[in-house]
């Protein structure tokens, strides 16, 4: 792995856009999550009578059109609504427009879950109809999932790499890591890296049966988890190399240290029952960002607030962290905005981030009764003031893809 | 045995070699997989291709799929395609291939035969860190259409977990990692025609960075209905009494689609080395642009092809005049085939007295497998390396006047010529161009 003892570019995050269920905008969202807000409410975006569970983490009131310069927001899916709204904070966050930038230079990588699944829903309403005939371009044109990576650089006229990386759950940390090596690589000169999934009846029909969603609340950690919580959002970030940043005076948010890659190889929808790979994941972070596990001082977890997420990922925790484990805050805010799929590791980049920057770290909220086999400092109830000089994230996927990127306090 | 196909200068090739794992070492590579409307034999796979055999025909089965064949057959304005059987059954012979749904299905088989092709046994696997980086368009629109349906119709609590499971985009990765003890990193690229070659750029580079120890590249997509009578709503299935896909040719009326999943096995040269198993082409450079008109500007898609090919040569250290052949992504729709064929004319005006350089497009037999179709192309350049012939483009006729360039020679025979370094090129529907230098392994390092 190419890491900055040898001689590799520092990458560095100098812009961030969030949408997500507490709220619109990278201070709102911010400073909701530090407040310890639930972001959770009843479901309203399709008809959820039928399930047990009915709540889920829905960004309300969200109107697009503010974020749009060029595309027209009705033509487009939810996903990539949400993804605008992120993005155009990034870019002007970063004045990546004001840059001077050749826009063959800007490059996109995006994940997701379920890319744009109305137009799939839309489809399918008109299959059951009996009015297949009205099917028209929009289903195809519109439905596979890469038009999300391709409508953010339409929007902004970004002409360089566009990937999309459909790694599920763990897909933010996908486009984290893709973003890193295209400006190591050369590639090109700033990279919009992110995630964006929408609220969708078929995933809520999917975890609904699989008994994985929380009827009320989601409680990550704690001995009376009932489940995870559905929900939608986007955040973009603004990646370049720390020379380019510097160049141009940007705010310097964080620095990417590195990124590790795994996969269970073992079950589609559980984890390895040791969290072999996702302690392997981990592990390749942080001999890729050259960090020791003892300067690690936060651990934005994927903690869902499933039963069996939070006690395997406290083992790999524990695997990789030994007994400084008992010593580093991991926390999830998926308590606050439920688990956004695609989006959610990048909300959460954006969230190591801001923390390795402010020294704020969000809490874990709805945590009431400890659970042994969750042992860990999950920063209950009340965001904590700790400097925090390396960060990391992780996020673990259906597919057995686990994915971990480490963020570093910038220090010049 | 090593094969002694690649040459004599094999050992210059290793003396020449940088070093081991880093940024700048080869990545070889040492074995392929397919299936496809052939079969899962490759040496089938090049016959047909150099006899210009088309691999579709008549579909029997894209209506019966959704399960309402009657109603949904009236839907449809032609059933030509290119459409894989197997008995899954026979296939998997005392292995539970349920809970994998058709793209799963044809990714596991791809990914068997190229790890049997490229010797990675179980055992190795156990030992090392395989990954996987597969391209797709859709996922399975099948599995996700149908299990919502269910939700709808049935009720929630009808619908089952494993579908579930199949829903999310990167499922057929997940399967075939799960199938084959596959470890390593896996991937999935997402970006319909041009995916799998992004996927094979992603694992040249993880290799490199030594986040795995042989990577599966490549990708895998199904034909269904609802993929189907999507693209015919949308104006993009090739007309007619007896569709054809025509890339290049002003007769062009659109794409005729493809299902099928191929998987090229690469490692480092190192790697390969050590464990005595010979390089059959190694993945010189990588490159991608993306065009904000998504095709609806000429200049601004000829562009991005032009950029692509350009960045993959850099990354290659290739010049223009060094390609010996073009494996082209054209499919038969007329304005994105000119755009890519514009886009060559631009980078390869500049060939310095080398001639006229050979372009085919293999999708005028294979039709257009989304997310597979890099992945064939590429594959089709390996074999072109290995058996010393380049495919003509079956059906091409009409080339339009504006096409024809002294730097270009659209093929219509079979041309005798084993190819030192080709290049594949891929124009996306949504404006994304990806291209890849592919290297003969006996090409010295830094050669001219």
């Amino acid at each position: 792995m190419r890491s900055r003892r040898d001689g590799a570019a520092r990458i560095v995050v100098t812009g961030i856009g969030l949408v997500a269920p507490v709220g619109i905008g990278r201070e709102t969202v911010w400073s909701r999550l530090l407040e310890g807000k639930d972001g959770i409410s009843e479901v309203e975006s399709f008809d959820a009578s039928r399930h047990a569970a009915q709540r889920g983490g829905e960004v309300k009131h969200f109107d697009p059109s503010p974020w749009f310069r060029r595309l027209n927001p009705e033509l487009v899916g939810r996903a990539t609504q949400l993804a605008i709204c992120a993005a155009r904070q990034a870019v002007d966050d970063a004045g990546v427009l004001d840059a001077s930038v050749e826009p063959e230079r800007i490059g996109v990588a995006m994940g997701t879950t379920s890319g744009e699944p109305g137009r799939v829903e839309d489809f399918d309403d008109r299959y059951l109809a009996g009015e297949l005939d009205q099917v028209g371009g929009e289903f195809v044109g519109g439905y596979p999932c890469h038009v999300i990576a391709a409508n953010l650089a339409e929007e902004f006229d970004f002409a360089g790499p566009n990937i999309m990386i459909p790694a599920a759950c763990a897909a933010g940390n996908y486009a984290m890591g893709y973003a890193l090596d295209a400006l190591r690589d050369g590639r090109s000169d700033i990279m919009l890296a992110g995630g964006a999934d929408a609220f969708s009846r078929i995933t809520y029909t999917g975890f609904a049966r699989l008994g994985a969603i929380a009827p009320e609340v989601c409680q990550p950690f704690d001995k009376n988890r009932q489940g995870m919580m559905p929900g939608e959002g986007s955040a973009v970030l603004v990646l370049e190399r720390l020379e380019d940043a510097v160049a141009r005076g940007s705010e310097i948010y964080a620095e990417v240290g590195g990124y590790g890659l795994s996969c269970d190889a073992h079950h589609m929808t559980a984890a390895h029952p040791e969290g072999d790979g996702a302690a392997r994941a981990m592990r390749q972070a942080l001999e890729h960002a050259e960090a020791d596990a003892e300067e690690v001082s936060y651990i934005s977890a994927h903690g869902t607030g499933t039963p069996t997420n939070d006690r395997l990922e406290t083992k790999a925790v524990r695997q990789v962290f030994g007994s400084r484990a008992d010593r580093v805050p991991i926390s999830s805010i998926k308590s606050m905005i439920g688990h956004t799929m695609g989006a959610a590791s990048a909300i959460e980049s954006a969230v190591c981030s801001l923390a390795v920057r402010e020294g704020r770290i969000p809490p874990t909220i709805h945590f009431e009764e400890a659970d042994p086999e969750c042992d860990l400092d999950c920063v209950p109830n009340e965001a904590r003031e700790i400097p925090v000089a390396v960060a990391m994230n992780n996020a673990y996927a259906f597919g057995g893809n686990n994915a971990s990127v480490i963020f570093r306090r910038f220090e010049g | 045995m090593r094969r002694s196909s690649s040459g004599a200068l094999k050992d210059e090739v290793i003396v020449n070699s940088t070093q081991t794992n880093g940024p700048e070492e080869r990545v070889v590579v040492t074995g392929f997989g397919t299936i496809c409307s052939w079969g899962e034999d490759v040496d089938q796979l090049w016959r047909h291709l150099c006899a210009g055999d088309p691999a579709y025909g008549p579909s029997s089965s894209l209506a019966e799929q959704a399960g309402d064949a009657l109603s949904l057959q009236a839907h449809l304005q032609t059933h030509s395609a290119a459409e894989v059987s197997f008995d899954p059954r026979a296939r998997f012979l005392g292995r539970n291939i349920r809970p994998v749904d058709r793209t799963g299905r044809l990714a596991i088989i791809a990914a068997e035969n190229a790890l049997e092709s490229s010797r990675w046994t179980e055992e190795l696997r156990g030992e090392h860190l395989v990954g996987l980086s597969l391209g797709t368009l859709f996922g399975s629109v099948q599995t996700i259409s149908a299990f919502d349906r269910r939700g709808l119709e049935a009720g929630p609590k009808y619908v089952k977990p494993l579908d579930f499971a199949n829903t999310v985009i990167n499922a057929a990765a997940g399967q075939t990692a799960i199938w084959h003890g596959l470890r390593g990193t896996n991937s999935t690229v997402a970006g319909g025609s041009p995916a799998a070659l992004q996927a094979i750029g992603q694992a040249r580079d993880l290799l490199r960075a030594g986040r795995a120890d042989a990577m599966l590249a490549g990708g895998a997509e199904e034909l269904c209905f609802e993929s189907f009578y999507g693209f015919q709503q949308a104006g993009h299935l090739a007309t007619g009494e007896d569709p054809q896909a025509l890339p290049f040719d002003a007769r062009g009326t659109g794409l005729v689609l493809a299902e099928g999943a191929a998987l090229l096995a690469l490692e480092t040269e190192s790697r390969a080395r050590e464990r005595g198993i010979d390089a059959r082409a190694v993945i010189l450079g990588h490159g991608s642009a993306f065009d904000p008109s998504r095709g609806r500007k000429e200049p601004s898609a000829v562009r991005a092809v032009d950029r692509a090919v350009r960045s993959a040569l850099a990354d290659a250290r290739v010049e223009p005049g060094e390609i010996d052949v073009v494996f082209a992504g054209s499919a038969g729709r007329p304005a994105a085939d000119r755009a890519e064929a514009l886009g060559l004319q631009s980078v390869f005006a500049e060939r310095n007295g080398s001639g006229p350089v050979p372009v085919t497009a293999v999708k005028a037999c294979l039709g257009e497998s989304f997310g597979a179709s890099g992945a064939f192309q590429t594959l089709a350049l390996v074999l072109a390396i290995e058996h010393g012939q380049v495919p003509a483009t079956r059906g091409l006729e009409q080339l339009p006047d504006d096409l024809v360039a002294p730097s270009l020679d659209f093929r219509r025979q079979l041309l005798d010529l084993r190819p030192r370094v080709g290049l594949v090129t891929s124009m996306g529907l949504d404006g994304n161009a990806v291209a890849l230098v592919v290297g003969a392994p006996d090409r010295p390092v830094g050669a001219p």
